[in-house]
């Protein structure tokens, strides 16, 4: 049995000598690794990974995708990356190749009022008084919430993502400032070792840490979306992202995580939001790619009055497994929280979706909701979906539900018999069984986007 | 024999259950708009999808031709583009495309090639000006939240656009009051033609009114017993459906 490592403690401190970072940042480093090495990995005995296996996953038979310094001017960007580019007219954007940030626009509109688009490490420089306050705050090494507590491994792979994540977003918003038009950051990853003898079957892939963090102030106003991108099949490669959403008193922000990856990924999320009094958030994730992918989406809603809009759209094919768990945390009272997830499964993939809603005795006049449906395209693929409240307060709103359905044969048959091959009699149904997701994306580049990365997958 | 819908000694049944046709034989020549009629459950809705190709159904014996051409081995689709029309029924409603949309992808898939905004618009407008309609029911999404009314309005603007060989309107005439009866039947009559024929399943004689048929069939227990001109509709109306029963048990 294999049992030498591609990560070690050495690895940590020489991740955080090489981007010079300061002593508070390492301590943290090494108190998450330390978290990581005590953990098991989850497996399906543990509750809430019960539909999800990752035994196979190669967290640690992989090498972490360090920075090497490169900078691209905007015509050498990944064609990919290009496209999107052309497509979703944003304001300003990142774009990250690997662990470098390697290009970044910011109109003088937005720097002028105070906005910072920057990678962590350069905030660390410019606004170490935001990161050392923010950074690891909604999303650390011991962040568990209701009877996740009780199973720690649950924060086996957000230790990891801590102790050993390369690069990073950092997104301030300033006080009263605002913006509609969306700042976009690709992170594109190119899920292999390039440059090494061996390209092919017996190429290795990469394990590739990253972070985000955005701080909106008070009164503020921005809408940010971020795409994980990479070539179309990758050997196994890891990615492992933690966003943090910090949104003060009356925030609003509006936020997207689009993944896209290749076959081969292996792509673990965990984002939370901490909302003050009348913060508001909406949120969508997206996962159409990646092999194996987890995707943990949580709400704290800290102040009363608190708005969170959770929306999530996921279609998979071929063999593909994908598994979501969302948290509507209600800690202060008269807030609103709303999720929606649709997905649809082909061929013999699975989804897996898992939320609570748990409100804490303080949280009266709660209006929560939450809702999971699901199509299934073939009869190889299969949806598990666990909706959970858990309620401590008696003055509230609170309902979920979920569902899961083929695709109802005389629907098809409608279509067909107006002349419409069955593909195109499916992917207008994925659509329909989607839309009342889609029509709440108001951003109409990245709706467009979404529906043809739909239209290309029924036809696949 | 070439330029007719031809079904020929049908026999059917619902997924490994009972028999439900048991051997209708039916021919449609082009120009023509029969009319089926019948009690609840003699088979009619099952013939009209089973022509249509709804695979929830199981040919057991027998033929369906279009222009001498059998479409027994085609899916839906391919009746489709072969010039066969169902209206639904209970016609489905889908969110997320609109009724433009969608009878521009569909005039697509019957044509086999692209259909300039300027062809579809025109074809659009024409259908829209004799079914009495608004643009606005365009940008709508497919069914979705329409009427009862609308929804029947909205097979026959289809059958207007798609312009099909032969259409069988499956109780296109139930539920609607009579002003929309009038239009949906406006639609009809534009329709007819040496290029079109067409097969009315009602159980009202009510429709038959406004098209008037050139043939009317009576259809009991998965056969059709007897055929005649419109006055056997009348006939039907007057009597009911008991006295065609008794040439059901006579056929045997």
């Amino acid at each position: 049995m294999e049992l030498t490592s591609t990560l070690s403690r050495d690895l940590v401190l020489q991740v955080s000598s090489t981007l010079n970072e300061p002593d508070w940042l390492r301590a943290k480093r090494l108190l998450a690794w330390e978290t990581f090495t005590k953990l098991p990995y989850p497996t399906p005995r543990t509750e809430e990974w019960k539909y999800t296996d990752i035994t196979e996953v190669p967290f640690e038979e992989l090498a972490l995708e360090l920075p090497v310094g490169q900078s691209l001017t905007r015509e050498a960007l990944p064609a990919e990356v290009k496209l999107r580019l052309e497509q979703a007219q944003l304001s300003g954007f990142a774009v990250f190749v690997g662990a470098d940030l390697v290009y970044a626009e910011l109109p003088e509109e937005l720097s002028k009022q105070g906005v910072v688009l920057t990678s962590l490490h350069e905030a660390l420089r410019t606004h170490p008084e935001q990161v050392e306050a923010n950074l690891f705050k909604a999303v650390n090494w011991n962040d568990l919430v209701g009877a996740q507590a009780s199973r720690r491994e649950n924060s086996k792979i957000p230790a990891l993502n801590a102790a050993l994540f390369t690069h990073g977003v950092f997104l301030y918003i300033p006080k009263n400032v605002e913006f509609s038009k969306p700042i976009g950051v690709f992170k594109y990853l190119e899920g292999q070792v390039s440059g090494v003898a061996g390209r092919g079957s017996d190429a290795l892939g990469k394990l590739s840490s990253s972070r985000t963090l955005i701080v909106g102030d008070v009164n503020s106003q921005g809408v940010y979306i971020e795409e994980y991108i990479s070539p179309a099949k990758v050997p196994a490669s890891v990615n492992t992202s933690s966003t943090e959403l910090i949104l003060a008193q009356g925030a609003k922000l509006r936020h997207a995580h689009i993944q896209t990856l290749g076959e081969g990924f292996y792509h673990f999320h965990r984002q939370r939001a901490h909302l003050d009094r009348d913060a508001a958030l909406n949120d969508l994730v997206v996962d159409m790619g990646g092999s194996i992918v987890r995707a943990e989406v949580q709400s704290e809603m800290l102040g009363a009055g608190s708005y969170s809009e959770m929306l999530g759209l996921y279609f998979t094919s071929g063999t593909q497994h994908v598994d979501h768990y969302t948290l509507q945390h209600h800690v202060a009272d008269h807030a609103y929280s709303d999720v929606l997830y649709k997905g649809a499964a082909k061929d013999g993939s699975r989804t897996v979706y898992a939320g609570l809603i748990k409100l804490e005795p303080g949280a009266q006049k709660t209006d929560a909701y939450q809702t999971n449906r699901n199509l299934l395209l073939s009869p190889e693929a299969r949806s598990d979906s666990v909706p959970q409240l858990e309620i401590a307060a008696n003055d509230v709103k609170c309902s979920h539900g979920s569902s899961t359905a083929p695709v109802d044969p005389m629907e098809l048959f409608y279509l067909m018999s107006r002349g419409l091959p069955q593909h195109v009699g499916q992917q207008i149904l994925v659509k329909a069984h989607l839309t009342d997701v889609l029509t709440r994306i108001p951003i109409e580049p990245l709706r467009e986007h979404i529906e043809h990365i739909i239209e290309e997958k029924v036809r696949l | 024999m070439a330029n007719q819908l031809e079904i020929r000694n049908l026999h059917a049944r619902i997924e490994s259950g009972e028999e439900i046709l048991k051997g209708v034989n039916l021919v449609v020549p082009k120009g023509e708009i029969h009319a089926v009629m019948g009690p609840n459950g003699s088979g009619k809705s099952t013939l009209a999808k089973i022509v249509a190709g709804d695979p929830s159904y199981e040919v057991t014996a027998g033929e369906i031709l279009v222009d001498g051409q059998s479409v027994m081995e085609m899916e839906a689709d391919e009746r489709a583009r072969h010039g066969l029309f169902l209206a639904f029924q209970y016609p489905v409603e889908v969110p997320g495309v609109t009724n433009a949309n969608f009878l521009r992808l569909a005039l697509q898939a019957k044509l086999g090639q692209d259909v300039s905004v300027m062809e579809f618009y025109g074809k659009l407008q024409k259908a829209l000006q004799i079914l009495e309609w608004d643009e606005s029911i365009l940008t709508r999404y497919l069914n979705d939240g329409f009427s009862g009314g609308e929804k029947k309005r909205n097979e026959i603007l289809q059958l207007m656009v798609l312009e099909p060989t032969y259409a069988i309107l499956d109780e296109t005439d139930s539920g609607l009051d009579i002003d929309a009866l009038k239009v949906v039947s406006k639609g009809v009559n534009a329709m007819r033609g040496p290029g079109f024929g067409a097969v009315l399943i009602t159980h009202y004689q009510r429709l038959l009114n406004y098209i008037t048929p050139d043939v009317v069939h009576v259809m009991v227990e998965g056969k059709i017993v007897t055929s005649g001109g419109p006055e056997l509709a009348l006939k039907l109306e007057e009597q009911g459906y008991e006295w065609v029963k008794g040439l059901a048990v006579a056929a045997g």
